[in-house]
């Protein structure tokens, strides 16, 4: 027995296998927007914070924090200060598409889950923000969103209430660093997108200098399935430490890649068998679990480990956004990392020197020995640029970019040793 | 010393530019300044409209040269230093003018290793272009982007910022190129999930223009 449960038996709950559940008739004839209903017009805010609390749920958008408790952190209302919720659908990271699964089938799940989140924290308004490749999802949002407020779900005096809560959709325009929750606002308020320091944190001067609360979208989702069922029902969902039903972006040389719902703490070897296997029944050779900025695992790491924080913890990884990238026997593990610190050279906002020029340097050392043409001695070098650059920035983007560099080299040195000149050339050979 | 400063290693960009636009051309229409007010009514202040007049003034005009960024900066009463800030941090808002189709090729990781730069080199050969240029004959503009957000779906890639083409192999490439020639806009494609495929027999998505699912990638010859 898993910590993921009896997952064979698994019902998806995010994603339930209804047909055009994106469409607002649909998802109401299923019992959507009646959680809402019950929340509020039954529940005092405070009880639905205490309720997530109790659920014990984990932000889905790769930190890991305690969505209550974040809830909880919002200050005392104050009728003449605005406070807002803003929904994190800039989904960049390299290796996840989850949201965007979500956002095209089941929107009207994160449309409550954002109310709800609304109500509990008495807002007014939320954000969401979308990345603006995501076009396409957005214009569908629009035309489903309209259709909420047309059922009076949402906007002045929803559901006849006093309350008034407004969802407003802001489309981004490319930029990865649009993901961390500072810069975020920032770009929502107009300008260049650079990250601020915490503290103060966004509970205390959000978007505007005003309170904010920023979610990811699988998170808010998570919301109305909580006060539905009960926190007791989700606290009982995958690891306890951090329960809850889990999109798992599956990519890379698997036979059958894609968006999986499972409980969490599922084994990796598990989740490999649900996709398939590897393609062509070659051997694996690494597993990225979690995005691009997550420490990436030998195969030989990963027999018993879970996909829930503190088993990845201890495996040496991280949880981070669940998008997992399997690679097979036949990878170049320097071109893998190449790849990587070209990504970071160019999404550096270049508001820090450490990670604008640390990730500038970590590719052209990288590169250089992709070339054939780098040295042993490099290796230490792009070590010591890891040293560098960790914690000494404004936003975690320069850790990011050296978690991966750190222990890909740490972890596969042979195929960088082998790719390096010789440290001694042979005399009169 | 004063050398960098008369030949900076960057280029800066030149103060007075050749404007691409006459000032008739340069103005925003009653409905579209309608569409400016209403997202400027969603926000605090008319700062937060800014990201969306950009997108709708590159619909418009097809890039954003400094003329059009003023009159963006205009119609919103702000500073024409902060308009062009942000139409040059974010990559999606073209500073040069772009090809009629521009093509936007996911290389990152997933991509990489599932055949993103095979598709790439591919479309290199084929439109006779390099990347991060526009062809010749002005109709295509090439890039490598990173993430585009479709892992499952790699190598994929997406045309003029909007709708995202998956699986891609050459066959599909040229298939798409045609579409494009031949003036046809290109569907949304819905990808099935796995598990939809084994509880509900495919799509859940009736109203998709086109369904296709996760496929195991291609055999990647080059990664880089």
């Amino acid at each position: 027995m898993t910590k993921a449960g009896n997952w064979k038996s698994y019902e998806r709950v995010l994603l339930p296998p209804v047909k055009n559940l994106h469409h607002l008739d649909v998802y109401r004839a299923g019992g959507g927007y009646e959680t809402l209903h019950k929340v509020v017009k039954e529940l005092e805010p405070q009880e639905v914070t205490a309720e997530m609390k109790r659920s014990g749920l984990r932000g889905r958008g790769g930190a890991g924090f305690p969505t209550g408790l974040k809830w909880s952190f919002m200050p005392p209302v104050k009728p003449e200060v605005p406070r807002y919720l803003c929904c994190n659908a800039d989904e960049s990271e390299p290796g996840t598409f989850k949201d965007r699964q979500l956002m095209e089938y089941n929107p009207h799940l994160l449309f409550e889950g954002i109310l709800i989140a609304c109500y509990a924290m008495s807002l007014k308004a939320c954000y969401l923000y979308v990345r603006g490749e995501y076009a396409s999802w957005i214009t569908h949002m629009e035309d489903e969103l309209e259709k909420v407020y047309d059922a009076k779900l949402a906007g002045k005096n929803m559901l006849g209430t006093n309350h008034s809560m407004d969802i407003i959709l802001h489309k981004g325009a490319g930029a990865y660093i649009c993901g961390e929750e500072t810069s975020l606002m920032e770009s929502l308020e107009g300008k260049r997108a650079y990250p601020r320091i915490k503290p103060p944190f966004p509970a205390q001067s959000g978007i505007w200098g005003y309170p904010t609360t920023i979610n990811n979208v699988e998170t808010l989702a998570c919301a109305p399935l909580i006060l539905d069922r009960g926190a007791d029902w989700f606290a009982a969902i995958g690891a306890e430490k951090n329960p809850g039903p889990l999109l798992y972006g599956i990519s890379g040389h698997v036979n059958r890649p894609g968006v999986y719902e499972y409980p969490t703490g599922m084994l990796i070897t598990d989740l490999l068998e649900i996709a398939g296997g590897m393609r062509g029944n070659k051997k694996l050779k690494a597993v990225v679990p979690g995005g691009a900025s997550v420490p990436v695992l030998r195969a030989d790491m990963i027999e018993g480990v879970t996909m829930d924080v503190d088993s990845l913890r201890e495996a040496g990884s991280m949880l981070g956004t669940a998008g997992m990238l399997f690679l097979d026997e036949d990878t170049d593990m320097v071109a893998f990392l190449r790849r990587v610190a070209h990504f970071y050279h160019h999404e550096s906002c270049g508001q820090c020197t450490p990670c604008r020029e640390g990730t500038g340097w970590m590719e052209n050392l990288i590169t250089r020995i992709d070339d054939g043409e780098g040295n042993l001695r490099d290796l230490d070098l792009l070590l010591d640029l890891c040293d560098q650059m960790e914690g000494r920035t404004v936003c975690a983007l320069a850790d990011a970019a050296a978690w991966p560099v750190r222990n890909t080299i740490k972890r596969f040195r042979e195929d960088f040793e082998r790719q390096c000149r010789p440290a001694v050339w042979a005399v009169n050979a | 010393m004063a050398d960098f400063i008369r030949n900076p290693v960057v280029a800066l960009p030149d103060p007075n530019p050749e404007p691409h636009f006459s000032e008739k051309q340069l103005s925003f229409t009653e409905e579209e300044k309608a569409r400016i007010a209403g997202w400027v009514r969603q926000y605090p202040t008319s700062d937060g409209a800014v990201m969306w007049t950009l997108w709708l003034a590159q619909e418009k005009f097809g890039f954003l040269p400094p003329e059009v960024l003023q009159l963006v900066a205009a119609e919103l009463s702000l500073p024409y230093a902060q308009v062009y800030g942000v139409a040059t941090f974010y990559t999606q808002y073209f500073k040069e003018k772009k090809g009629t189709f521009v093509l936007d090729v996911c290389t990152c990781f997933s991509c990489q290793f599932c055949g993103g730069y095979d598709i790439l080199a591919y479309l290199e050969e084929k439109l006779e272009v390099k990347r991060g240029h526009t062809s010749a004959c002005g109709r295509y503009t090439l890039q490598e982007v990173e993430c585009l957000g479709a892992c499952g779906s790699a190598p994929m890639m997406q045309v003029n910022n909007g709708p995202y083409a998956h699986n891609l192999t050459p066959e599909k490439v040229d298939e798409l190129l045609e579409a494009l020639e031949a003036g046809k806009s290109l569907p949304f494609v819905s990808i099935t999930l796995p598990q939809d495929e084994d509880e509900m027999g495919g799509n859940r998505r009736t109203d998709a223009e086109s369904v296709e699912n996760y496929v195991t990638p291609p055999r990647s010859e080059r990664t880089q």
